[in-house]
């Protein structure tokens, strides 16, 4: 091997061993300044294909009506959201007022954002909205949708008024979940390598005599610390019992497939 | 020389700009086109091993920065099994062994058969694929391979070799303006037909 060969050999193997030993809080770092240095490129190119779709959608319809209908579909969202949180929580609130004679309110405050890029990688199921930290958005929280859950914010990119949602539908995102009308309690996740548009997630670690049927519905527990309780994820499909504990697959509630506008919970405040 | 290789550096960091805009394909099995990975692969056949692996490096690196999901946080005492994510620089390995590959069949693209390193490329991209995909299996236990990936991989390595004339088409013009040679064994032998 010729001397600089070598040389650059052992460069390279010191600044790969350097990488690699980087801590998370380094690579956030090193994130942060990529996406920096990437953000005039993503604005203009993003203002170019927004530009290019109000053109092409502009025959049809009247932009005035086009941004009016827009702002009253994300406040009939967030609406909905918060109408079927509130039913939640009332419901669970009588439970146990009759329960444990206890009182317990709790007020979701989100905000609207909407899809603006699809799966930016390979191997994770990711999606970038546009709403960042400017809106009080910051990692860890949930986003939900009309349907119920779909994620939670993975990274945020600096002064760009964006963040990137790690779906439901991928393996990391794991959520503390309950099934309704049993004791049933498990960790959900997506499964790997599922691309589809709709895949079922796997609901794990419940009981070997799990009694679970068909059309159940699933909720957040709200243990956990990251996602808030009585959130819809979606419904049984199937149960496959193992020696030491049961799966079961579950259809997600939300069509993944066609997210349009999502809500950031940003505080579940309780007075 | 020099100048050659500082443009495919800034051809990589080029690429980086515009993978950005380039979505999956949801009709072809969420395919893509990797036009990083691609530039790399390209430029590793046409460089020295020292330049090839400072591409490697660039190319790894910001590929891992542009990827990299966060940890999932909670609370570890429900969370106890939590998916592992893959150490950034993983793509810095991943990155040389396919710029190894690429030089292997650097003798042909010398004698200007750049056909062979650009099907070579389209090999390359689906064994990277592979890689990457077995990490993260052996990272996070259970081997699970459907056939839904096995296209994705197959369909994003076409896809994607399918840009590599192209690729090679801007490196020889960027060769010739840098007055710098990168098969001259093809060139004398043209000079020698003359």
């Amino acid at each position: 091997m010729k001397p600089l060969n070598l040389i650059a050999l052992l460069l390279f193997l010191g600044g790969a061993v350097w990488a690699f030993t980087q801590s998370d809080r380094a690579v956030r770092e090193v994130q942060e300044i990529y996406f920096s240095a990437m953000a005039p490129f993503l604005k203009s190119g993003s203002k170019m294909e927004t530009q290019a779709r109000a053109f092409l959608t502009e025959t049809k319809h009247s932009k005035a009506l086009e941004i009016e209908l827009e702002a009253t579909h994300s406040e009939l969202g967030a609406l909905r959201v918060k109408n079927s949180l509130y039913s939640d929580l009332e419901r669970e609130n009588a439970q146990l007022r009759h329960a444990l004679d206890f009182k317990k309110t709790t007020n979701f405050n989100v905000a609207a954002a909407k899809v603006i890029r699809r799966h930016p990688t390979t191997w994770w199921q990711t999606v970038d909205i546009d709403a960042g930290e400017e809106r009080g958005i910051g990692t860890q929280l949930a986003v939900l949708s009309n349907e119920g859950l779909v994620g939670k914010i993975d990274r945020i990119y600096k002064d760009q008024n964006r963040s990137s949602v790690l779906l439901l539908t991928d393996e990391k995102c794991q959520v503390s979940a309950r099934v309704e009308g049993s004791p049933e309690v498990g960790i959900l996740s997506g499964q790997r390598g599922r691309f589809d548009g709709n895949p079922l997630l796997r609901l794990r670690f419940l009981s070997t005599d799990a009694a679970l049927r068909q059309g159940q519905k699933v909720f957040t527990t709200g243990r956990g610390g990251i996602f808030q309780a009585n959130i819809l994820l979606g419904t049984i499909d199937s149960v496959e019992k193992g020696a030491l504990d049961s799966e079961a697959l579950v259809r997600p509630s939300v069509n993944f497939a066609d997210l349009g506008t999502v809500f950031v919970v940003l505080s579940a405040d309780t007075p | 020389m020099i100048r050659y290789s500082f443009i495919t550096i800034l051809l990589l960091l080029a690429s980086f700009v515009i993978q950005q805009f380039l979505p999956a394909f949801t009709g072809i099995h969420h395919s893509r086109i990797l036009l990083v990975q691609l530039v790399f692969l390209c430029a590793a056949v046409t460089v020295g091993q020292p330049t090839m692996l400072l591409l490697a490096f660039i190319g790894g690196f910001f590929w891992d920065a542009h990827c990299w999901l966060g940890p999932h946080g909670g609370d570890p005492e429900v969370y106890t099994q939590q998916v592992e994510s893959l150490r950034f620089g993983y793509s810095i390995f991943l990155f040389a062994a396919m710029g190894f590959l690429m030089q292997g069949i650097q003798p042909l693209f010398k004698q200007g058969k750049w056909q062979f390193s650009a099907l070579l490329s389209g090999i390359a991209i689906f064994l990277y694929l592979a890689a990457e995909y077995a990490i993260i299996n052996f990272v996070r236990g259970e081997f699970v391979l459907s056939k839904a990936t096995v296209m994705q991989m197959l369909f994003t390595s076409l896809l994607t070799m399918l840009f590599s004339p192209l690729i090679f088409w801007l490196l020889f013009r960027i060769a010739r303006a840098c007055d710098h040679s990168i098969n001259p064994e093809a060139g004398r032998k043209r000079r020698r037909a003359y």
